[in-house]
């Protein structure tokens, strides 16, 4: 245990660990105080001088980032002397500050716009004209830098040196010529990149694929869970009536800290209506007939059938028990993306599993004593089965061997496939294929395992297509006949309304 | 392909090993890098030294560019670096740069340069590597270029 030690702050005493620093103990007191360069998951740079404070019987201010608190500091930001100094640190930044907003990504969650309109002077003093510097310069597949809105604050670099260590990035130059650059060409092109647009704090980096897509004050946000990957880093997924726009790293200090992978920023667009499997479908070589899922499942006989139950690991704990109770089976066949490089692990936070959850896929087996095989007993057994039920993976675009799994279990004579979306291979079969569509990790509510045995709970946030159903309801409609799912307590609190009627009202 | 010669490589496997950090050596190893090479540092002779020590190449470029002893581009036998900052600034030392510039002179290389750590002697500037001159006018820096361009 540490030390714990005194201190007042905007009035307020507070005791917090030794060694902390000032910004710290304001940040745990929940007080303001304006900063660009400090990052809690970044070393300390002090370089935009705007964490300025006053320490009782020190004549003069110092920086809240870079000073640790001693026992007894009586600390102010309130006070006019550091008001008046921070207004002026912001002038300065604001020197060669194109102020281009109105064209600017980043506006709605810019820092030095939020710190403006506190400390703003609002009449310019300067009489020199603005510097002019790069515009629209290319860092490589996925960021562009705008120079000119760099306030310099070096939170890029450090996240290039010391969290993916990649080292891209420098600051060139000096004086007011300094910029923000990368060395000829060596582009910014690492797994993690994006981080760096998440931390800049004004619009000098942005993302080429969210950039003029949405204002970000249109968008909602929810907290979920990454399903790239078994880490299952914690995210905010970026929404509004039209769909998902983009994800973001949410903090959380035993996972993923402040971070996350650029791969993991798109597994949105999988959840959009564009491509979904919007109703079920019965297919033979002969038509295809189009139904609801519970006629589809009316339709499925499964009674005195031999049946076979591939699993992937996107689907929560919940699903898995309701699925494992029901069917009975003695083995079940676990479908993985890639066996070759499953366990693949880039000593951060990519894993070659590219399932949230396979980790709950197997405590539900293992739970049950069931046999695990893979797909190459399958091969061998197709023949003896009746019907094959795929509880398909979430995200197709993980799943390199897709095609050929497909085409493995098309020798099924009978086949229902459990997906969010469908496939080609599946419409023109020999035999007789089910699609049903399923929910995606944003329309349902339940938990996953990630690998390091970490239950995370992951919630509803809106239904995107109406006609999905997640393997609980599913079973529920088996058991039952029923097809209300509002009649059962345990899903109805799941169950979110239509994200789009709630905006417009009922049809 | 730049390479160092064998002594080169030999200095610099030095250098890095006596400071704290391997970054505080990129100065004096730049500087050798920019004797092997005529001059001035190429972005090859930059890719060059971040694989000799093991640094990004971005780590090395900051240095060169923050620096106007180093030379990102070929430079003339006669290099003049002419003091622009304050203190010279001050006592004329742009208007001799601009005047020097209309001289056209084929054999010498104008730059701006920041603060020669002199200023007490402004206005200060330096031709290549050799002692500053100090309290320097029009006429003596003029005349010096003529005489060395002729011989
Ligand atoms: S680009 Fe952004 S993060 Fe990087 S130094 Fe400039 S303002 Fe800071
Ligand atoms: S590391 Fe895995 S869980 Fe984290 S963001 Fe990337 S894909 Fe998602
Ligand atoms: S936050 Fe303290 S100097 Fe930038
Ligand atoms: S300003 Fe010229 S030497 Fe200092």
């Amino acid at each position: 245990m540490k030390k714990m030690i005194k201190c007042t702050i905007n009035n307020y005493p507070v005791e917090v660990e030794e060694g902390t620093t000032i910004i710290q103990a304001f940040k745990k007191l929940e007080q303001e105080i304006a900063h660009y360069c400090w990052h809690p998951g970044l070393s300390i740079a002090g370089v935009c001088r705007l964490c300025m404070v006053e320490i009782e019987g020190n004549n003069k201010l110092q920086i809240a980032c870079n000073t640790v608190v001693q026992d007894g500091m009586v600390i102010t930001n309130q006070s006019q002397k550091v008001k008046d100094t921070v207004r002026w640190g912001l002038e300065f930044h604001l020197i060669n500050h194109p102020l281009d907003c109105p064209i600017c990504d980043q506006a709605g969650e810019c820092v030095l716009q939020e710190q403006y309109m506190k400390f703003g002077a609002y009449q310019p003093l300067m009489s020199e004209d603005k510097v002019k510097k790069r515009k629209v310069v290319d860092l490589g597949s996925k960021i562009v830098l705008d120079t000119e809105r760099c306030i310099l604050c070096a939170r890029c670099t450090r996240f290039t040196d010391e969290i993916s260590k990649t080292k891209e990035l420098g600051i060139f130059n000096r004086g007011d010529r300094s910029e923000i650059g990368i060395f000829k060409n060596k582009p910014l092109e690492n797994d993690y990149a994006l981080n760096t647009v998440d931390i800049c704090p004004v619009g000098a980096l942005t993302s080429k694929k969210f950039r003029f897509q949405q204002r970000v004050w249109y968008l909602k946000k929810a907290p979920s869970v990454c399903t790239g990957c078994s880490t299952g880093c914690n995210i905010d997924v970026y929404y509004n009536e039209e769909g998902l726009w983009r994800i973001r790293p949410r903090h959380n200090s035993s996972i993923n800290q402040y971070w996350m992978c650029d791969k993991g920023r798109e597994t949105f667009k999988h959840v959009n209506p564009s491509g979904r499997l919007k109703s079920s479908f019965r297919h033979t070589a002969e038509q295809t007939e189009k139904m609801t899922t519970f006629q589809a499942l009316q339709t499925l006989k499964l009674d005195s059938k031999k049946i076979g139950l591939v699993l992937t690991g996107s689907y929560t704990c919940e699903e898995y028990d309701a699925f494992l109770d029901f069917f009975q089976l003695h083995s079940i066949y676990h479908w993985k993306n890639n066996p070759k490089n499953f366990e693949d692990y880039d000593n951060f936070l990519i894993r070659g599993d590219k399932n949230p959850n396979t980790k709950g896929l197997l405590e539900s087996i293992n739970k049950r004593q069931l046999k695990l095989e893979d797909c190459t007993q399958l091969e061998q057994n197709i023949s003896h089965l009746d019907l094959l039920i795929v509880c398909a993976p979430e995200n197709h675009k993980l799943y390199p061997c897709l095609e050929e799994k497909i085409n493995l279990f098309l020798k099924s004579k009978e086949l229902v496939w459990i997906s969010p979306h469908s496939h080609t291979l599946l419409q023109k079969p020999i035999n007789t294929v089910w699609t049903i569509p399923s929910k995606t990790y944003f329309e349902k509510t339940g938990t996953f395992i990630n690998h390091h045995g970490t239950r995370q709970k992951i919630k509803a946030v809106a239904s995107i297509v109406d006609s999905a159903r997640s393997l609980e309801e599913i079973i529920h409609i088996l058991k039952t006949g029923q097809t209300d799912l509002t009649q059962i307590a345990s899903i109805r609190d799941k169950m979110k309304t239509n994200y789009f009627m709630e905006q417009k009202g009922s049809l | 392909m730049f390479k160092l010669s064998p002594e080169g490589i030999e200095f610099v496997k030095k250098e890095m090993v006596r400071y704290e950090t391997k970054l505080s050596a990129v100065i004096p190893c730049l500087y050798r890098v920019q004797d092997e090479n005529e001059g001035w540092i190429s972005p090859e002779c930059v890719a060059y030294l971040s694989r000799l020590m093991d640094l990004g190449e971005s780590e090395i470029y900051e240095v060169l560019t923050f620096y106007t002893m180093f030379n990102q581009k070929p430079v003339k036998p006669l290099h003049v670096q002419v003091c622009c900052n304050v203190s010279c600034a001050m006592q004329g030392s742009r208007k001799i740069l601009e005047e020097l510039k209309k001289q056209n002179n084929s054999n010498v290389t104008l730059s701006a340069v920041e603060c020669l750590g002199s200023c007490d002697t402004a206005p200060v500037l330096q031709i290549n590597r050799e002692p500053y001159m100090e309290k320097v006018s029009l006429e003596q820096i003029t005349k010096t270029l003529q005489e060395r361009t002729s011989s």
